[in-house]
């Protein structure tokens, strides 16, 4: 589903990408995590391009996608992604956001984005809200629309950059619960988090990184227990 | 007092046509003014050096020389080439003036807005035009409507300027009278007062505009 070949990225003398590989098959769900500056959330935004590679190769589905290539649009409807910082569209209702890609890029009829964005905004629970603008909403609330934003375009992909790292500790779980239940589906995710306790319940595969590269990878239960890289050692013990 | 009363009631046909004219001048040149600043706004932001060479020029020109000049440059320069009237090498000049405050108003206002909005919505698949069209701009224009709403009435006293090529507004109307009378702090007066009025209504609409565009947000 996502193939990585030798992905490097800078941003001016700051080397941050250094050579990353990594597979990704339909219906796994990885979570990224390691220390601050160490590059998930640069390489999660090179997998839609909101950041563009400096060299190496990335396959999304099957095909090889360039910054500058036609279809790019076509391809990012495909893969959703959720934001630290939510960011709804303010000057439009909670089930408007919702409509608004299926609309305009699909060209779906409004009343079919509608019914669609209804049955989105029930699976994560905030039906009520459909016309509510998104300041009236708690964080926890903003995120779970964000999500079933991403989610109506029927993306076959979906990236999380520290979808809770912006919530209060109470308005965590609700986020989280949607996550895992996008995740029993069988949707195919990559996760930038630092809750560890829902990185060792619902991922496949934790890819820990570090200074730029994939320090470690493996099973959760694995890597929580014996984790081999010094680096990730160092990392579990600051932060369990 | 009394003189007064009588000078203004005395030439109210004439200042009231001339109010119109100011009207139509300042409205012709702000519309004009408000597309002109859009297109050196983008200009300004595009990433392709040479149009934002082209728009840093004309905002620097026309920050750097006065209004009444760009009005002489106008109106003797291009009548030279094509057949303009007073009116609207006016409307022109005024509105070349005003497009490069706009323009910077605009680009002010696109900018400020979040970049997670433009980054949301090219993740779900939209082009940059369209993000640009229903994502930014809507809330990119709602930001930039206090300090345009102030640029239109520097644009509206602006419009006072076109009486020297001749334009028959409420400026021009009042030269005539104070050099036909000799009553010149009258006259001036009564043109102020004019301009008083115009504005004291433009304010009310602007905040009652204000007001309403206050759903939603930020």
């Amino acid at each position: 589903m996502i193939k990585v070949r030798g992905l490097h990225k800078h941003f001016g003398n700051l080397h941050v990408l250094k050579g990353i590989d990594l597979d990704i098959s339909a219906r796994e769900v990885v979570v990224l995590i390691g220390p601050s500056g160490s590059g998930k959330s640069t390489l999660l935004r090179c997998l839609n391009f909101l950041e563009q590679k400096d060299k190496g190769e990335i396959w999304l589905m099957g095909q090889r996608v360039e910054p500058d290539q036609v279809n790019l649009n076509q391809i990012r409807e495909q893969v959703g992604m959720v934001f630290q910082h939510f960011h709804l569209f303010p000057h439009m209702t909670v089930l408007e956001n919702i409509m608004e890609a299926p609309v305009q890029v699909k060209k779906r009829s409004k009343a079919e984005a509608r019914e669609q964005a209804f049955s989105l905004l029930k699976k994560v629970g905030l039906q009520e809200k459909a016309d509510e603008y998104p300041d009236k909403l708690s964080g926890g609330q903003k995120q779970r629309v964000a999500i079933a934003r991403a989610l109506a375009m029927s993306p076959q992909i979906m990236l999380f950059d520290e979808p809770t790292s912006a919530l209060d500790p109470e308005l965590v779980g609700e986020v989280l619960q949607v996550m895992k239940e996008l995740a029993q589906e069988g949707m195919t995710m990559v996760i930038v988090t630092h809750e560890m306790g829902f990185a060792r319940e619902v991922a496949d595969r934790i890819v820990f990184m570090d200074n730029g590269i994939i320090a470690e990878e493996g099973k959760p239960a694995d890597f929580f227990a014996n984790p081999r890289h010094p680096k990730a050692k160092q990392f579990l013990r600051s932060i369990l | 007092m009394n003189r007064f009363v009588e000078s203004f009631v005395g030439t109210f046909s004439g200042f009231a046509k001339a109010t119109w004219v100011t009207l139509e001048i300042t409205v012709a040149s702000l519309l004009l003014a408000s597309l002109i600043g859009l297109v050196f706004a983008f200009m300004k932001i595009s990433d392709r050096g040479w149009l934002r060479l082209i728009a840093n020029g004309y905002i620097g020109l026309i920050r750097g020389t006065p209004l009444i000049v760009q009005i002489m440059w106008l109106y003797f320069g291009i009548t030279h080439f094509i057949v303009l009237s007073k009116f609207w090498a006016g409307v022109l000049a005024l509105a070349i003036h005003s497009g490069a405050y706009i323009a910077e108003i605009f680009r002010g206002a696109i900018q400020s807005i979040d970049k997670g909005q433009m980054e949301a919505a090219r993740s779900l698949g939209m082009s940059y035009g369209l993000a640009m069209r229903r994502i930014i701009l809507p809330q990119a224009f709602k930001r930039a409507i206090p300090p345009l709403g102030n640029q239109f009435i520097i644009g509206l006293k602006d419009s006072s300027l076109v009486a020297f090529i001749g334009v028959s507004e409420i400026f021009s109307v009042s030269m005539s009278e104070a050099a036909a009378t000799f009553r010149q702090l009258e006259f001036y007066s009564i043109a102020g007062l004019y301009y008083l009025a115009l504005i004291v209504v433009f304010s009310l609409v602007l905040h009652r505009l204000e007001k309403r565009l206050d759903k939603g947000s930020r």
